[in-house]
């Protein structure tokens, strides 16, 4: 199959970058969407012309690192999907395929797809932890904590920081991240201890990071990878009233 | 950060009750011509006269001045936040249009307001530009206002077309602030989608639908 690449380029954090088109033929429909650019990028190299660089890591869509906006989305065109679970039979042969940078404030851009996306390891630094002694696994099992409760945290905790939610956000928010950070922890007996400074602290290091606010648009939810509902940033602002009237 | 957006979801569900008191009153001038006049005017000499709707509008001119103010500030620093756009962005697929341009609603909203309040606050209660003559039993006749308003084609078009957006705007405005204070429940978010959409549909037609009655009286 034949596509037609047109890749933000992108020297470095200072230059100026624009789209320059690839026309590139020999891809197949099993092709991962990574593997259409290792593809692009392999023939670059025969050209002796710089690769394009992107972020990638597992493959499998779990670790958060393939962040790129395809075609108009993060992460291409469907919903929940990392760019290493979309494949190229989602395109049809002579598509032109327009792929950019995340784009936030908070994620300058490094070079050509590839974002700085360490204000979210800051924001994690702010709290995104415990520090009661939870012992071995068998320990663990010695708090009883009901399954709905469990359920609820495990569905924020499934949150990989790709930060697709910053990228299709308006604001360039980061409220779901941070919320599914926070919900993950204080939901649970084990986060209760720094309940209150946990979210104080995240979300104010969420405003220093120059991430904006929500405004409730929903496009995080819809391509989030691992589907948290904006109802975990209604959740957050429920914890964080109740910690500045309590703490 | 966060106070700003509550400042913003506060103002604005006060806004949103108020509407509600403000259409129930409007629906008055549905009433057969010396009815409506009669029960208009005494329900405003009322309203004017009572301390406790004076402590009300003044928190109501307040809201609309914080709702306003907060909003352009937080929209300013939402833009700073990304300063950079996509070339390509198919943000329709994501999110209602009316949710990316709660910005652009509330401008139009506000310029409805202020021709609002220039036509009937400014005239009946500030006594700026055209006098205001009194009714059968002495109460200014603010019904006779809203008669000749609604007698000119254009603003009966300008009253009835900005419905519009404050129907979108009040469809998104009023789930959001719900949640921006805290009301995270599932199911009660999907009830009250609903009942936003509801509040707005109402509010829309039936602001919009007044003046073209009228009109036609």
């Amino acid at each position: 199959m034949k596509i037609t690449f047109k890749i933000w380029r992108q020297e470095g954090a200072n230059s100026e970058g624009s789209l320059k088109t690839y026309d590139i033929d020999g891809l197949t429909e099993d092709m991962s969407f990574l593997e259409a650019l290792d593809h692009l990028n392999e023939r670059l190299v025969l050209k002796g012309e710089k690769v394009v660089a992107f972020d990638h890591d597992c493959r499998e869509g779990i670790c958060g690192q393939c962040g790129v906006f395809i075609n108009g989305r993060a992460h291409g065109p469907h919903d929940h999907m990392t760019t290493c679970q979309l494949h190229m039979r989602s395109f049809k042969d002579g598509d032109i395929i327009v792929v950019e940078p995340y784009r936030a404030g908070a994620f300058p851009v490094i070079k050509d797809l590839v974002v700085d996306r360490t204000a979210f390891d800051r924001i994690i630094e702010q709290g995104a932890y415990i520090t009661a002694k939870t012992g071995t696994a068998a320990e663990a099992n010695a708090i009883l904590i009901p399954k709905e409760v469990a359920d609820s945290s495990m569905d924020v905790a499934a949150c990989i920081g790709c930060g697709a939610c910053v990228a299709t956000c308006k604001n360039a928010s980061a409220a779901l991240f941070t919320s599914a950070k926070i919900n993950h922890l204080n939901k649970l007996p084990q986060g209760h201890p720094e309940a209150h400074k946990r979210v104080l602290d995240m979300t104010n290091q969420m405003a220093i990071e120059n991430f904006g606010s929500c405004t409730f648009t929903a496009a995080c939810e819809v391509e989030c990878p691992a589907g948290i509902s904006i109802s975990s940033i209604a959740e957050m602002n429920a914890r964080y009233i109740k910690a500045k009237l309590f703490e | 950060m966060f106070y700003r957006k509550n400042i913003i979801a506060v103002t604005g569900m006060f806004l949103c009750v108020f509407l509600i008191v403000h259409l129930s009153a409007n629906a008055i001038l549905l009433f057969p011509e010396t009815t409506a006049r009669t029960l208009y005017n005494s329900y405003s000499t009322t309203l004017r006269e009572s301390i406790v709707i004076k402590i009300v509008a003044y928190l109501l001119y307040l809201s609309i001045i914080f709702h306003v103010v907060y909003a352009a500030i937080v929209t300013y620093k939402n833009r700073r936040s990304k300063k950079d756009k996509y070339i390509m962005n198919h943000k329709h697929e994501t999110s209602s249009w009316a949710s990316q341009n709660m910005g652009l609603l509330g401008v139009l909203i506000l310029i409805f307001i202020v021709v609002h309040l220039v036509n009937f606050w400014a005239r009946v209660k500030l006594g700026i530009g055209e006098k205001v003559g009194l009714d059968a039993y002495g109460n200014i006749d603010v019904y006779e206002v809203t008669y000749s308003l609604f007698h000119n084609i254009y603003y009966v078009l300008f009253y009835s077309v900005l419905m519009i957006p404050l129907g979108f705007h009040l469809h998104h405005g009023l789930q959001s602030a719900f949640k921006t204070l805290g009301f995270y429940h599932k199911k009660g978010l999907a009830v009250l989608a609903k009942i936003s959409l509801i509040y707005a549909i109402i509010m829309s037609i039936g602001f919009a639908i007044i003046p073209v009655i009228v009109y036609f009286k």
